[in-house]
């Protein structure tokens, strides 16, 4: 049976817990209060590192790690730039975070702007999230009147500030460079790497990035320590992770969960199985970037290594299920439809192959396709990944080459059939 | 002004530091698209060029250079709610406004458009109109949703808006407080009133705010029911001195606490009503 572990998710279901009062009766500012009375920024950094707590924005690179790579002696300003772009097509585990919690990723926010001398956390919260940004907004004021927040904080001499920023619809502004650029003020394109955000970032100052979840995390990793932290989740991947179930299953939802729990486990155990007594056909392990996963590989378990090992990837902890009755191959369509939309026009191999992969798809789906296609899309993904800037284009590629090798005779049967796939309605035209 | 220069430390959230984004997020608030005219003047103000700013006006989702309907109705269509027949939706607003995503009705209420993630995947089908958000949507809910957009969604926000306020209330026969600490509507203590249509006769907490109609109640009381209001205490009728001034439905009468007299409609859906404090008609 997998259970639940609520570390980020403590506050699930206490009324108001998005108000300062309520969040400090629960035990709330007591990590700041202990990193900033006992502890050095640097022994903060040696805790999150000891504790192996990875960015769970999709990427999974050690936080503490990234916190070190910031030069100390750099005069002049340096950043943080809390990513609450959360735009994965089935990830809402951030959003659940901002409007319930806020004060837990203020509170990581500003521990980690302490722990690497960082003298403006900016918060880039997605522009759709209309109510998060009011709640953060709020929650920044409240702990500004607390003093948590501002000048000299709780009188340490430590001073930060808090900004929101919102995103204007840009899925491509979640990449951490593309954030930055849009932060500055511009389209939202991405910067080659190096210079990584750690020594160049914003405004050509030093900048961490993590995504919501990861500081979220990070005051109960300094209350509770980095042994207790490191005690949870399997060798490699530490800790809890909160995965947003969705799609074909009873209860899609929020699981906060160990690492290294069986993935088929979330979906039979926690979202209560495949809808309307359904089998399992597959399911996307982390968003829908990272490929398909069979209904055979259900029992992978839930962590970076065995996905990765699987082939697939973990991602932002997505778990998108669909049942055997799914036309796989328009499922596919909308997802590239998606990619095609969104990518920010910079590379070329991205802003042309996304299109030509539609309209293969759409070639297809209208009865025209031709046995060659499927080699023809093949073909396009490989001329994608990893041909760009930012990894826009390897996410593009994972769910066409995935659905392809794992459910070609769908493909073969609609192109050998001319099968045309029914398009419900036709729009009245005036 | 020398853009690569970032707020520095010292300087708390300074509304003049805001980005260009939030600019153009500013002038479309106002004008709900971004008129040519603001967004030269934008670049006489930041001294960046007009190009520039075209670029970030038309590379952002949220922008809109065309003038936009009175209501934003957007529907998801991101994997999660794909497969749970998002497009469906889509295409039944398609159906109910006669236009395709991505237009304007030609009477300027509704703009359709399709998003990708709306980012509350574990309750999809989701749809957005004017910023609220409704979901498990089915396509019978379509029609409901326009109509509720149409009545005015965000008419009334509760706990900002002025004309929102809570108030005490007792009844004028028994003077016995009506108010239900135990029930919140709104945030507020509920107003707890005995009601009776047909064969029902159950409880009806009233929200005790002002300006605000909801209720939650016993037993549902479909729309358009003119039901009996009584006193939970000495169950007396709360008839109202006068019928409502817009549908001639009897009238409900409480007493408000610190002198006054608030009465509303007893037809359900009507929102008639009447509030006379210390002789002031409002």
């Amino acid at each position: 049976m997998t259970e639940l572990t609520k570390v980020v998710m403590r506050l699930d279901g206490v009324a108001d817990a998005h108000r300062l009062d309520v969040y400090e009766a629960n035990g709330g500012y007591s990590a700041l209060r202990k990193a900033l009375g006992e502890m050095k920024p640097q022994e903060v950094i040696d805790e999150v590192k000891a504790s192996g707590l990875r960015g769970k924005g999709g990427a999974g690179f050690p936080a503490g790690l990234k916190w070190s790579f910031v030069p100390q002696d750099h005069p002049g300003p340096k950043y943080l730039a809390c990513n609450a772009d959360e735009g994965e097509p089935g990830t809402f585990k951030d959003r659940w975070i901002i409007e319930n919690n806020p004060h837990e990723m203020i509170e990581g926010c500003i521990i980690c702007a302490y722990a690497v001398g960082l003298s403006h956390i900016y918060v880039y919260c997605r522009g759709e999230f209309y109510e998060g940004k009011r709640k953060i907004e709020q929650a920044a004021k409240e702990a500004y009147a607390k003093g948590y927040l501002g000048e000299n904080i709780l009188g340490s001499g430590f001073s930060t500030h808090l900004t929101v920023h919102t995103g204007a619809g840009s899925y491509e502004c979640g990449e951490e460079t593309a954030l930055l650029t849009s932060m500055e003020g511009g389209r939202g394109h991405p910067k080659i790497k190096p210079p990584f955000p750690a020594s160049e970032g914003a405004w050509r100052k030093p900048t961490v990035i993590n995504n919501v979840e990861t500081l979220a995390t990070v005051p109960a990793v300094i209350t509770q320590g980095a042994q207790w932290h490191a005690g949870m989740g399997t060798e490699k991947s530490k800790g809890v992770k909160m995965v947003c179930v969705s799609g074909h299953v009873e209860r899609p939802g929020i699981y906060e969960v160990e690492f290294g729990v069986p993935a088929s486990g979330i979906i039979n155990d926690l979202a209560g199985g495949v809808w309307k007594g359904r089998q399992l056909k597959g399911y996307f392990p982390g968003g829908s970037s990272t490929p398909v996963l069979p209904a055979e590989k259900a029992d992978v378990l839930y962590d970076y290594e065995s996905i990765a090992e699987a082939g697939s990837m973990l991602g932002s902890g997505a778990l998108i299920a669909f049942d055997n009755e799914t036309d796989v191959v328009r499922m596919a369509e909308v997802i590239t439809r998606f990619y095609a939309w969104e990518s920010c026009g910079k590379c070329t191999p991205c802003r042309e192959g996304t299109r030509w992969m539609l309209q293969i798809y759409e070639r297809i789906l209208n009865g025209g396709g031709r046995m060659d296609d499927l080699e023809l899309l093949l073909s396009i993904c490989n001329n994608l990944e990893f041909k760009s800037f930012c990894p826009f284009g390897d996410a593009a590629v994972g769910v066409v080459r995935s659905t392809i090798n794992l459910y070609r005779d769908e493909y073969e049967e609609y192109i050998r059939e001319h099968k045309v796939y029914r398009r419900r309605f036709v729009p009245v035209k005036h | 002004m020398d853009h690569n220069d970032a707020p520095m430390a010292t300087e708390t959230q300074d509304e003049d530091h805001d980005g260009l984004i939030s600019i153009l997020e500013r002038i479309q608030a106002k004008y709900n698209y971004l008129p040519q005219e603001a967004l030269r003047e934008v670049s006489e103000e930041t001294g960046r060029s007009l190009v520039d700013i075209y670029g970030v006006a038309t590379f952002y989702r949220a922008f809109s250079l065309k003038p936009r309907g009175k209501h934003l109705v957007s529907v998801c269509l991101g994997t999660a709610c794909h497969v749970r027949g998002g497009p469906m939706i889509a295409e039944e607003f398609e159906r109910q406004l006669g236009v395709c995503a991505g237009e304007t009705t030609p009477d300027k209420e509704f703009t359709l458009e399709t998003v990708n993630c709306l980012g509350a995947c574990a309750l999809g089908p989701i749809v957005t109109v004017d910023g609220r958000y409704f979901t498990k949507v089915g396509t019978a809910a379509v029609k409901k949703i326009l109509k509720q957009a149409k009545e005015g969604l965000g008419k009334v926000e509760i706990g900002t808006d002025e004309r929102v306020f809570p108030m005490e209330v007792n009844c004028p026969r028994c003077n016995h407080s009506l108010m239900d600490t135990d029930h919140l509507v709104d945030g507020h203590p509920s107003i707890r009133v005995t009601v009776s249509f047909g064969k029902m006769h159950g409880w009806l907490c009233l929200s005790s705010l002002y300006g605000s109609y909801n209720v939650t109640s016993e037993y549902p009381i479909p729309e358009n029911t003119v039901a009996y209001f009584f006193c939970p205490h000495c169950h007396g009728e709360l008839l109202g001195a006068s019928d409502c001034p817009e549908c001639g439905e009897p009238m409900v009468r409480m007493i408000v606490r610190g002198g006054g007299v608030v009465q509303i409609c007893s037809r359900r859906g009507c929102k008639g009503h009447t509030l006379d404090v210390d002789g002031v008609n409002l």
